[in-house]
């Protein structure tokens, strides 16, 4: 986001310079090719920060091409006392890749860009093993050919790695019917934050021991780095139907989705984007999203033939029954294919309505969206922002996002006490704090509005057994105060 | 549609009596239908024996969400469930005995695992009992959440080795129109695989194949015109064989079977998992996995006090 | 160091990263700084502070490929060719950053005759093998055939200096023996121009530009041909229409670029239609009335058409092919067609009767071509290439399509049959 430029971006750097980054530099260099290890300044600047608000400083960043590498990285940061923060593509919207040290030393930024291929496929098993640097979609682009596809779709898809999915559990608008990316990870071959190699899972349904697959996926890089990934492939749907519904109002739109999860069905994907959020996506993609409705929901049914026409049937009796204005269901590929882009541009295209924006991920119970949907757009107009929402309605997934122009002064405060208060809102109706983009920096300190001290040291306790030293994306998920970090608040050169 | 629950609390005991009960120190054993009591190992016999407490504290059909104690029996729960047109991705052997409880801490799938996936996606909350005593929340109430460490799948197939479960929350599914059992001749399970769109179950014997159609009625109709002739339905699939479990990667299953005699085995096509009459061997866990385990276990149950005697290793 | 860079494109860019798979560098590299993010970032970061661009600012900015594939990709609208031109003119300008060697290749971009002697003796170099295989160079033509305009048909109907058999466009040398230039005293006939009087006003203007018609000049005898056959008056450029100044803007020559930009737009008056069988030159000529910020520089702007625009909207008026390429032929757009014109559709339309046009899965992935960027970085050049070659390899065509001389100099330097739509057109036109 706009010009965090450098004034503050000197805050916490040149801390660790001069020899003993050299010294850790061209250790690193030796251990993989000196090209691959960086430490230039503006290089490095580079690196401070992920597609959230926040900013630390590295120290050195390496992209390493193999495991092995990967292994040489871990055990000479180590070595040199380094924490070591893994990054994919960093598109994280939570802090995750952004580097915060230990004890004032930066950290080593470990880079899997460079390792992007996809290893093995087995088209019958229905999987796949790839490094973690293989951007989702280009993944399912490589098995389109075979009739499948990796089901979690987040609407970075395009850009972001298989590994930041697999780190933040990514979801995605068809994570409704298909689950997210725990539910499409079999195993995980992991380098620990003590240089070894594990694999957690494997291909079998029932592996021995605990679930640490489960217990990775979602650890947000601070249980190791996931260095092979098989996943789970799915199958093509035979049919599917996308509708768009139009409303005059949020409150129809919500009851619809309440009524159709109520009516028994689990639509592939049911999305929601409101009245702002529409026409600043139609100016962009131009699929006809009518820029005069309050809200429109996208629904898609996917499956068998007969299945998904009685869903769509359903979905425009319920869309009806709750007084939509319209329901439009794609003729062809290309006009589904548009809606979804139009979906899925909707958080850049939100740079329309003004530079900047704040985003939150919040989950609701879904029958209460109607009621905290009303609550968020009064708490932005009490703190005199705009807000906007696009998210997944059909698992009560709410996205809502400040809109703002950082240059006004005082704004950010009034972004940050806004989000404070929209996800005070969320929690106050049995909500939880991340659906799917993680709790990185951002909201690490807001865990103890849901959970307590022990059920946080319980959380601690699964970290610990996975690095003991708390040296793998230090300063992540768990809050101070829970006895993981002596930090009382964001560190220091982690900017908002 | 409201968002409030359809049923009222039909529970017998606070949480609290249940984490009092477990205490802070001496060794305990959690006891459910006792099902799938040797899996893990028998128990330390001197261990004090609790029973997790029992209900369903809440089932909220608009949420597609069921709160329920872990020590309520699945037909008790699904019994619930179908008066809200509902049910559960847990298949359970003797679902009238199992728990839920014990359905997790085991982590066994059922043989719809194809199309209702593992049972691991199913828990979406989990209040449990630590070797502290205390009651500890992991997960939400919600359908999508990545709030924190997972925990709630590390408990699932945990053998109550780190925690004891006391209540859950799991995500539901609606009951299918049409449910039918298909039963026919097939030397090549794998075809009836690629014929299909996410059929439930298919089992084979090496002689037969069962398999599992749900959904639409007119979608069930042409899959099963799909699947050719030769296919009848059937009341209900094989009885599996029982003493060995065995795991495989799914595309390993017709080389491993093919050492068995047909008709002494169920393979669970496209999931992986063999039933037979012998146990399969013990496998070799990696060094630097297993040294996992131990500090897991060591972390959350640092006197050992929690089902003492079973593995999961 | 301040950047010739408005704050507000700077700021527009939301970081959230969803431009980094349709950069060509970052492909390759995975690297923030070869990333358009990245090379944002480092704007604003240079752009923030007193002291001077160092030599990694410099370093992150050249090696961008100006293929704008990312403007097109970002939802946020941000204007990356824009900033990445102000980001190079600052750097020209300020930095040694265009070194004396380079600067003077540029300037003879704008001295045509000069560029076609210098092309002419790369060639005969060339054939005495003493252009070393690195500079990946095409095989220059010795030769180049005369250019008719005005007329509806060239002589016998045959359209002129068209390629042989197969229409392979690069340096073959047509009819027509000595190269004429642009550039002849007194300009160059306009129409069948009038005894005596002015010369009538043409119904377009064909441009012809400096190192497209120094190397593949049969292309724009192509050109004419097929604009001709919708029966259409074409005129070539009068004196000083020789370069469009793409190449000065995307090294950050400003003055230079506007120079010539002045000398182009002078050499083609009147309110005919400014056809462009060059993407790149297509793309600088259309941006004129923002390199220039004057009316008559945007009216001019407005006038530019690329040809398959042009053609397109008179395709009804094109004669039925009379002979077709056997194979498909792969599509390939280049990016100042498809990023900067949003253009390309209209190749499609163009082509389709005279070929069977296969697309390629790429997402219009850059060639690496980038007008003078595959001789100053012939290794990343090459690597981004050798993605597109794989994706043409996918679709099996033997053929491919390509609307811009530097993709088509560049791929073909894959060993790739790399041929211009109307040179397809003009040989399936031309019957066998
Ligand atoms: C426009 C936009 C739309 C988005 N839409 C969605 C959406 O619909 N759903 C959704 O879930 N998210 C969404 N996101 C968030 C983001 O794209 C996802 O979280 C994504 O999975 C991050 O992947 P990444 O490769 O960019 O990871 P990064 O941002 O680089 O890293 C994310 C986290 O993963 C860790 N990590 C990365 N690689 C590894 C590895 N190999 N091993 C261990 N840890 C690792 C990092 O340390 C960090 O904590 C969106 C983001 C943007 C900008
Ligand atoms: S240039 Fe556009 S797409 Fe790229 S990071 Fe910035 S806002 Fe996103
Ligand atoms: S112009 Fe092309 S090479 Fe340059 S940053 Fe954009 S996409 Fe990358």
């Amino acid at each position: 986001m706009a010009g965090v430029a450098s004034g503050e971006a000197a805050c916490n750097s040149a801390r660790q310079t001069g020899g003993v980054t050299d010294a850790l530099a061209a250790e690193l260099s030796a251990a993989m090719a000196p090209d691959r290890v960086r430490s230039g300044p503006l290089e490095l600047t580079l690196y401070r920060r992920d597609a959230s608000l926040l900013e630390g400083q590295p120290g050195v960043v390496c992209f390493p091409s193999t495991t092995d590498e990967v292994q040489a990285a871990v055990t000479i940061a180590r070595r040199h006392g380094r924490a070591v923060v893994p990054r994919g593509s960093g598109t994280g919207l939570a802090g995750g890749a952004v580097p915060v040290g230990v004890d004032g030393a930066e950290p080593v930024v470990i880079v899997t860009t460079k390792m992007d291929r996809v290893l093995e496929i087995d088209a019958d098993a229905r999987v796949a093993w790839v490094q973690p640097g293989v951007l989702n979609l280009d993944l399912s682009r490589q098995v389109a050919h075979l009739g499948l596809h990796f089901a979690p779709d987040p609407s970075s898809q395009q850009s972001c790695s298989v590994g930041g999915n697999v780190a933040n559990n990514s979801g995605g608008p068809h994570c409704l019917a298909y689950g997210v990316t725990s539910a499409h990870v079999l195993a995980l071959e992991v380098v620990l934050p003590d240089g070894s190699l594990a694999l957690l899972g494997d291909l079998d349904p029932e592996p021995p021991g605990y679930d640490l697959r489960g217990a990775f996926v979602g650890s947000e890089g601070t249980m190791g780095i996931a260095v092979r990934i098989a996943v789970r492939l799915s199958p093509d749907p035979p049919a599917v139907r996308t509708v768009l519904v139009d409303f005059a109002s949020i409150e129809t739109a919500a009851s619809t989705v309440t009524g159709i999860i109520a009516a028994g069905l689990v639509p592939a994907a049911l999305e929601m984007m409101d009245a702002r959020i529409t026409s600043a996506v139609e100016d962009y993609v131009h699929a006809g999203f009518p820029r005069d409705a309050a809200a429109v929901l996208l629904v898609e049914l996917d499956g068998l033939p007969a299945g998904v026409e009685a869903a769509t049937q359903i979905v425009a009796d319920v869309a009806a029954a709750n007084g939509a204005r319209g329901v439009r269901v794609a003729a062809d590929e290309a006009e589904r294919a548009l809606l979804w882009k139009g979906r899925k541009s909707a958080f850049g295209a939100i740079a329309r309505i003004a530079p900047d924006y704040y985003l939150h991920d919040t989950v609701v119970p879904r029958t209460r969206l109607v009621e905290v949907l009303s609550e968020v757009y009064e708490i932005a107009a009490r703190h005199r922002l705009l807000v906007v929402n696009v998210f997944h309605a059909g698992d009560g997934n709410l996205h809502p996002l400040l809109v703002f122009d950082r240059r006004e002064p005082g704004v950010m405060a009034r972004v940050l006490a806004a989000g404070t208060d929209m996800i005070a809102a969320c929690v106050a109706v049995g909500g939880v704090l991340s659906g799917e983009h993680g709790i990185g920096l951002e909201k690490r300190d807001h865990m103890g509005l849901i959970f307590s001290d022990d059920d946080l040291d319980a959380q601690r306790r699964l970290r610990l057994a996975f690095d003991p030293e708390q040296a793998c994306n230090p300063h992540k998920v768990l809050p101070s105060g829970s006895g993981c970090g002596d930090l009382q608040s964001v560190p220091a050169g982690a900017w908002i | 549609m409201t968002g409030r629950p359809q049923t009222a609390a039909r529970t017998d005991r606070p949480l609290e009596d249940f984490a009092a009960e477990i205490g802070t120190s001496d060794p305990v054993v959690v006891v459910g239908g006792r099902t799938q009591w040797g899996v893990g190992g028998e128990p330390d016999p001197t261990a004090r024996e609790v029973h997790a407490p029992r209900g369903v504290v809440a089932h909220e059909p608009a949420e597609m969400i069921v709160r329920v104690r872990a020590g309520t029996t699945v037909a008790e729960l699904d019994a619930v469930l179908a008066e809200g047109g509902q049910t559960i991705a847990l298949d359970p052997a003797h679902p009238e005995r199992a728990t839920v409880g014990g359905v997790l801490a085991v982590g066994q799938s059922g043989p719809r695992r194809l199309g209702w996936g593992p049972v691991r996606d199913t828990l979406l909350e989990a209040r449990f009992v630590s070797a502290e005593g205390r009651l500890i929340r992991a997960g939400g109430p919600v359908v999508k959440n990545v709030t924190g460490f997972d925990l709630c799948r590390l408990l699932v197939g945990s053998l109550g080795t780190i925690g004891l479960l006391a209540e859950i929350v799991l995500r539901v599914r609606p009951r299918p129109p049409v449910a039918v059992w298909l039963r026919g001749a097939a030397d090549d399970p794998d075809r009836l695989r690629q014929a299909l769109f996410r059929p439930s179950s298919i089992l084979w014997d090496g002689i037969d194949c069962w398999v599992l159609l749900e959904g639409h009625p007119a979608d069930v109709e042409a899959e099963i015109k799909a699947i050719g002739p030769g296919f009848d339905p059937v009341a209900e699939p094989p009885p599996l064989p029982s003493g060995g479990r065995w795991s495989m990667s799914p595309s390993a299953v017709r080389n491993v079977v093919a050492t068995l005699e047909p008709g002494t085995f169920v393979a669970e096509v496209g999931v992986g998992i063999v039933h037979e009459s012998t146990a399969p061997p013990s496998r070799r866990v990696q060094p630097a996995t297993a040294a996992l385990h131990q500090r897991i276990k060591a972390n959350f149950d640092p006197t050992g006090r929690l089902n003492p005697g079973r593995m999961v290793t | 160091m301040r950047l010739a860079v408005a704050d507000e494109d700077l700021s527009a860019c939301v970081s959230c990263g969803l431009c980094l798979p349709h950069c060509p560098t970052y492909r390759v590299t995975g690297e923030e700084s070869a990333s358009p993010r990245g090379r944002i970032a480092a704007m604003r970061a240079t752009h923030a502070t007193d002291a001077p661009a160092g030599p990694e600012f410099a370093e992150f900015m050249d090696l961008c490929v100006q293929c704008r594939g990312c403007e097109v990709a970002c939802p946020s609208s941000v204007p990356f060719g824009r900033l990445m031109e102000g980001a190079r003119a600052t750097l020209a300008r300020e930095t040694a950053y265009q070194p004396r060697r380079r600067r003077m290749g540029y300037a003879v971009l704008g001295h045509h005759r000069l560029l076609l002697l210098a092309s002419s003796a790369a060639a005969v170099l060339q054939r005495l093998h003493l252009v070393p295989a690195r500079l990946g160079l095409p095989r220059l033509p010795l030769r180049r055939p005369r250019l008719r305009p005005g007329d509806t048909a060239g002589p016998g109907g045959r359209p002129i200096g068209t390629a042989g058999p197969g229409g392979r466009p690069i340096g073959t040398a047509g009819p027509g023996g000595r190269p004429i230039g642009t550039a002849g005293p007194g300009g160059r006939p306009i129409g069948t121009a009038g005894v005596g009087g002015r010369p009538p006003e043409p119904d377009a203007w064909l441009f012809t530009g400096c190192v497209m018609d120094a190397w593949m000049r049969p292309t724009h005898a192509a050109a004419l041909r097929v604009m001709h056959a919708t029966g259409a008056r074409v005129a070539l450029p009068g004196p000083g229409g020789d370069c469009c100044g793409a190449l000065h803007v995307h090294a950050g020559l400003r003055r230079q670029a506007e120079a010539l930009a002045r000398r182009v737009m002078a050499s083609m008056p009147g309110d005919a239609h400014v056809v462009v069988d060059s993407a790149g030159c297509g793309a600088a000529l259309k941006d004129y009335g923002a390199l220039l910020g004057t009316a008559e520089a945007r009216r001019f702007s407005d006038r530019v058409l690329d040809v398959h625009e042009w053609l397109a909207a008179r395709a009804g008026r094109l004669p039925a092919a009379r002979r077709r390429l056997t194979g498909p032929v792969a599509v390939q757009d280049p990016c100042h067609l498809r990023h900067v014109q949003q253009a390309h559709q209209h190749v499609r339309t163009v082509l389709a009767p005279y070929a069977d046009l296969v697309e390629l899965g790429d997402d219009g992935l850059c060639c690496g071509a980038g007008g003078a960027y595959a001789g100053i970085h012939p290794a990343m050049a090459q690597e981004i290439r050798a993605r597109k070659v794989a994706a043409i390899a996918a679709t099996g065509a033997p053929v491919v399509a390509s609307a811009n001389p530097g993709c088509i100099v560049h791929l073909a330097g894959a060993g790739l049959d790399v041929r211009h739509p109307v040179d397809i057109i003009a040989w399936s036109l031309d019957g066998g």
